[in-house]
């Protein structure tokens, strides 16, 4: 169940929608934000709150591939390996993040930290190789550079 | 006048409708996937494809509306190919198994791809895997069968309304799942199951069991379980039932069911059945012959009679029973045996309500078409939930709410949360306070009409106003006077009124101010009825003043025309209730019971009391299909023939008359014939050649069923008045007391839980039903879980002033905190043991109220 304070958030969505269904994508984002990823508790929130069947949540749920569907580390690094980035060794890079930090492609680093989520192209190939962590933007990519920006997150 | 040409032929119609519509009214028949009858259309399989002049593509039939001077061509060497290209993108992932699935004979793809190809497919990718689902113990998902024609989908959501299951997930990983990804917990309904073309879902209970064509045998009948009377298809081999499946079209439930009526059938085969008549030899059942037992009977009914006189025996009859058993069953207490002692359980709450009921408004108030409730601006509830006393009439007030009819609801309705209730969910026992509340504005803002002045007399003083209410039952002012306003406002009300307000304290006087709310909206009841033939046994004068047709037993008029038509003398004396039947017996002045498909050892509140004074009785009678708590304490128990293998009729809480018909064989009587023969043994015929002549004689001695045949009910249609004539409504004096409000806070009060899976214990002989909801809990509140430290599975002891159970909790975060919830279904966990009763002075039902529970947790189990 949501605290007060977020109950009162998606209320306050839902207030801007012509019907409770049509609130339902703002309101999973408030419960990914929540839950840390989309589950069956935050789909039972979301149901409880909007009146919405949870089947009928679920199922919007999951059909968009932009929402969390397990459980995601505190900090999403965003790896892109497609061409530039590849030839420019993001490849090698992937690597290095399964050894030293115990991240794997798809996968979350057994302390929950960060999680790795592989990207095609995403249009820095002048800079390649290049990441996202949460919403900040890296270029340029090295080892040593990944360690110095992965310090901050903690 | 629409002028269309279909493959050549001309065709007129009155408005614009699909071109598949248009087609099939042709007679022309364009393949479907995705859409369904009772879903319409979607658009998604692209099956009906068809050509259209002057439109490049081809068009959906199914979506497409015509318009004047269209020419359609439905089968073209495109639209083939067309069809052919849908079904090889089908089969891109479709398994081909159909020697081992349980849906091929009738499986929608199957004919297709019979029909049009494709014959071999060009994709080399592997076939999606995904394993069958058995997590669920009714319903197996098989997802490579899946077409994703979202039937299934579009009824459990936009028909049944429970919108358990849904699309998860995208594109080619699309499949369909309940919530939890494995058990379904939804309603059971199975309705899903009926609309899916493939064998993408299937129920449990005939995998692998038989294919389509080898059934034998199928009979319409009407379901065993509730009021409603839906229709039933029995599909038999090897004489056991094999499926049960609703019809499209049909009367009343028009293909659908409910869990009951679906998956409820296996109690007919079970092998706890009774087989032969049992007499008490030494304190012990023991089996005998029906000869010797049927003597037995009569001689000893003749000894009490000869000793005792004709008031000493009373006779139970049967809601479960038809139309013909309880009539001759009747007749037997009233001419072979001379007395008015005849009731049923129908007075624990629909008798007193319809007779309360029918006396300010007329006879067959009550009697109002279930289909008509979805088209009703309004429906006020009250008294339990109708989506689970009553499914299938339930889906009506469901469908009202999704055209735009609004739902008003007193009290938690669980089973309508989603379909927009206007609450006025007042403190447990303040009922009246809220109801006097809602009168009050109702006066005050329609004035008194002046029509019924007796009934106006009766309601003009009441003043409660909206702050009294918000005062007493916690309902806020505000949102009682918009609940007001909507009652005011419509012009097509109903009113549902449920059990459990029958069976409250001062009964009479809540019936009152529902009349008058009734009256002053200008309304229509309906009252739900949890047995199948509650209604009939009533229309056949199973009651202790009424002869069959409701007319009275103290009207020398009335009684003198039966005693013509029955050739015998009767008794003037109204008989007992079946309460009054328990307090003789335990007194001594009752001696002997016949008790037919009844339980009141298990199913009359304070139930323990009632078997004590069951045990008093001389001679107690129990004629069943199973060894019931009663049947066990009976002096000779008879063996009956269950619903499924007998004629007859049922009539139900809409008052239609339907045909039960026999789909299976098996040795023995009907309940009629067996007391036909006993009367003989007594020395009265009461003799008739088969089922139909019983129905013969009804239709000529009862003025409701004037000539009433057996063919004039064929087509489900016979409804109230049937053929003959209600009685002139003479209008009595209203009666009434008021009830005292129980509840102190602080502590707890037990309540009758009614489950959508159970009906009496009849369902808990069905395996399925029983595997849906395998066993009696105390549900209880999360703030009572706290406060007592429970957890949900823990064992606590309910202990009340009637006795004690032992039963695992469970625990309901929207359960009201002064309750606790127990049903009435499973063998000695009855929450009717421990509830003591009073009786209402007026409806004479039984006040379940206000009985105090404790709950203590037990340790070490
Ligand atoms: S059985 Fe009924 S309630 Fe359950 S998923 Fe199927 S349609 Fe929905
Ligand atoms: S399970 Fe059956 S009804 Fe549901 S989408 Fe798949 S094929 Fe259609
Ligand atoms: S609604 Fe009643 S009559 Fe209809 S199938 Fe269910 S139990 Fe049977
Ligand atoms: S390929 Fe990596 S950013 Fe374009
Ligand atoms: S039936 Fe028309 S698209 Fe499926």
């Amino acid at each position: 169940m949501f605290n007060e304070t977020v109950l009162k958030e998606i209320k306050q969505i839902s207030g801007k929608y012509p019907t409770t269904r049509a609130a339902l994508l703002p309101a999973l984002y408030v419960a990914q934000r929540e839950f840390g990823h989309l589950g069956a508790d935050a789909y039972e929130a979301v149901s409880d709150v909007l009146g919405v069947p949870k089947a009928i949540a679920r199922g919007v749920g999951t059909f968009y591939a932009m929402y969390k569907h397990k459980p995601m580390g505190r900090h999403i690094v965003q790896l892109c390996t497609n061409v530039s980035c590849m030839i420019l060794g993001a490849e090698k890079l992937s690597d290095f993040l399964k050894n030293k930090y115990g991240l794997e492609p798809g996968g979350i680093t057994p302390d929950g930290r960060f999680s790795l989520v592989i990207m095609e192209c995403i249009g820095a190939c002048g800079t390649a190789p290049a990441m996202l962590v949460n919403d900040d933007f890296y270029e340029n990519l090295t080892e040593k550079y990944i360690e110095e920006i992965l310090e901050k997150y903690k | 006048m629409i002028t269309i040409n279909i493959n050549g032929k001309e065709i007129k119609l009155e408005k614009s409708v699909t071109v598949l519509e248009a087609a099939k009214a042709a007679g022309i028949k364009i393949p479907t996937l995705c859409w369904h009858e009772q879903l319409g259309q979607y658009g998604g399989c692209r099956l009906c494809l068809v050509e259209i002049e002057k439109i490049p593509k081809l068009q959906t039939a199914c979506t497409l509306m015509v318009t004047e001077g269209m020419v359609i061509r439905t089968e073209t060497e495109q639209t083939a190919e067309a069809r052919r290209g849908m079904l090889e993108f089908l089969l891109i992932n479709h398994p081909l198994d159909c020697p081992i699935c349980d849906k091929a004979g009738e499986c929608e793809l199957q004919d297709l791809v019979e029909k049009y190809g494709a014959i071999s497919g060009r994709f080399r990718e592997k076939k999606r895997k995904i394993p069958e689902s058995f997590a669920d113990p009714l319903i197996v998902r098989n997802m490579e069968r899946c077409v994703m024609c979202t039937r299934c989908v579009r009824m459990c959501e936009g028909v049944q309304g429970a919108s358990a299951i849904g699309v998860i997930d995208r594109g080619g990983h699309s499949h369909i799942e309940p919530f939890s990804g494995g058990r379904y917990d939804c309603e059971y309904c199975g309705n899903c199951i009926s609309v899916c073309p493939v064998g993408a879902i299937m129920s449990r209970m005939h995998k692998h069991s038989y294919r389509p064509w080898q059934v034998t045998g199928k009979t319409e009948t009407i379901c065993p379980y509730c009021g409603v009377g839906c229709t039933l298809v029995l599909q038999v081999r090897d004489n056991t039932i094999k499926r049960v499946i609703p019809r499209i079209g049909s009367p009343v439930n028009n293909g659908l069911l409910c869990s009951r009526g679906r998956f409820g059938y296996e109690f007919v085969g079970s092998k706890e059945r009774l087989t032969t008549p049992l007499i008490r030899k030494n304190g012990v059942l023991e089996e005998a012959t029906w000869e010797e037992a049927i003597s037995l009977v009569a001689n000893k009914l003749s000894d009490i009679k000869a000793k005792s006189g004709s008031d000493a025996i009373a006779g139970i009859a049967s809601p479960r029973c038809t139309n013909e058993d309880n009539y001759v069953f009747q007749k037997f207490m009233r001419t072979t045996i001379g007395t008015n002692n005849i009731d049923s359980t129908a007075r624990m709450g629909f008798a007193g309500a319809q007779a309360f009921m029918e006396n300010i408004f007329g006879q067959g108030a009550t009697a109002n078409i279930i289909s008509g409730l979805a088209n009703s601006d309004t429906v006020l509830v009250v008294g339990g939930d109708p989506t689970t006393a009553n499914p299938i009439f339930g889906l009506q007030v469901r469908a009202c709410s999704r055209k735009g009819g609004n739902i008003l609801t007193v009290g938690q309705m669980k089973g309508l949360e989603y379909f927009n209730p206007v609450k006025a969910d007042p403190f447990l026992y303040t009922e009246e306070v809220l109801l006097e509340g809602i009168v009050t504005a109702l006066i005050g803002k329609k004035g008194l009409p002046g029509a019924n002045l007796t009934l106006e007399a009766k309601i003009k003083d009441i003043n409660t106003s909206l702050d009294d209410v918000e005062k007493k039952c916690g309902v806020p002012a505000k949102e009682l006077a918009r609940f007001v306003d909507i009652l005011a406002a419509s012009a097509t009300p109903a009113l549902l009124i449920g059990k459990e307000i029958v069976q409250s304290s001062g009964a009479s006087y809540k019936l009152l101010l529902l009349s008058a709310i009734n009256y002053l909206a200008n309304g229509r009841i309906y009252l739900l009825s949890e047995r199948s033939n509650e209604q009939g046994l009533l229309d056949m004068g199973c009651a202790p003043d009424l002869l069959p047709g409701y007319r009275p037993v103290a009207s020398a008029e009335f009684r003198k025309r039966y005693e013509t038509l029955w050739d015998t003398k009767l008794n003037e004396k109204t008989g007992l209730t079946i309460f009054e039947m328990m307090d003789a017996a335990s007194r001594g002045s009752l001696k002997a019971l016949y008790v037919m498909g009844e339980n009141p050892a298990f199913n009359l509140p304070n139930s323990s009391a009632a078997a004590t004074a069951l045990r008093n009785l001389e001679f107690l009678v129990v004629q069943d299909i199973f060894l019931t708590e009663t049947a066990k304490l009976a002096d000779v128990v008879l063996p009956a023939l269950s619903w499924a293998e007998k004629d007859g009729t049922f009539t139900n809480m809409e008052r239609r008359i339907q045909r039960v018909r026999k789909a299976v064989n098996r040795g023995g009587m009907e309940d009629w014939r067996i007391i036909s023969d006993i009367s003989k043994n007594m020395g009265v015929k009461l003799n008739y050649a088969d089922t139909e002549k019983v129905f013969h004689e009804i239709a000529a001695v009862s003025p409701l069923h004037r000539n009433l045949t057996y063919e004039d009910i064929e087509d489900g249609h016979a409804i109230y008045p049937y053929k003959g004539e209600p009685l002139r409504d003479v209008m009595e004096e209203i009666l009434t007391s008021k009830g005292k409000a129980a509840r102190s806070t602080g502590k707890l009060y037990l309540r009758i839980e009614r489950p959508l899976f159970h009906s009496g214990t009849l369902s808990t002989k069905a395996p399925a039903l029983v595997k849906i909801y395998s066993r009696a809990v105390a549900r209880i509140s999360a703030e009572t879980a706290a406060s007592l430290s429970l957890d949900e599975g823990d064992i606590v002891r309910i202990t009340t002033k009637a006795g004690a159970i032992e039963l695992p909790v469970s625990i309901d975060k929207a359960a009201d905190s002064s309750t606790v919830m127990l049903t009435n279904n499973f063998e000695g966990q009855g929450a009717y043991s421990l509830m003591e009763y009073t009786i209402d002075p007026v409806t004479k039902t039984p006040v379940l109220e206000g009985v105090e529970a404790k709950i203590v947790k037990m340790t070490g189990t």
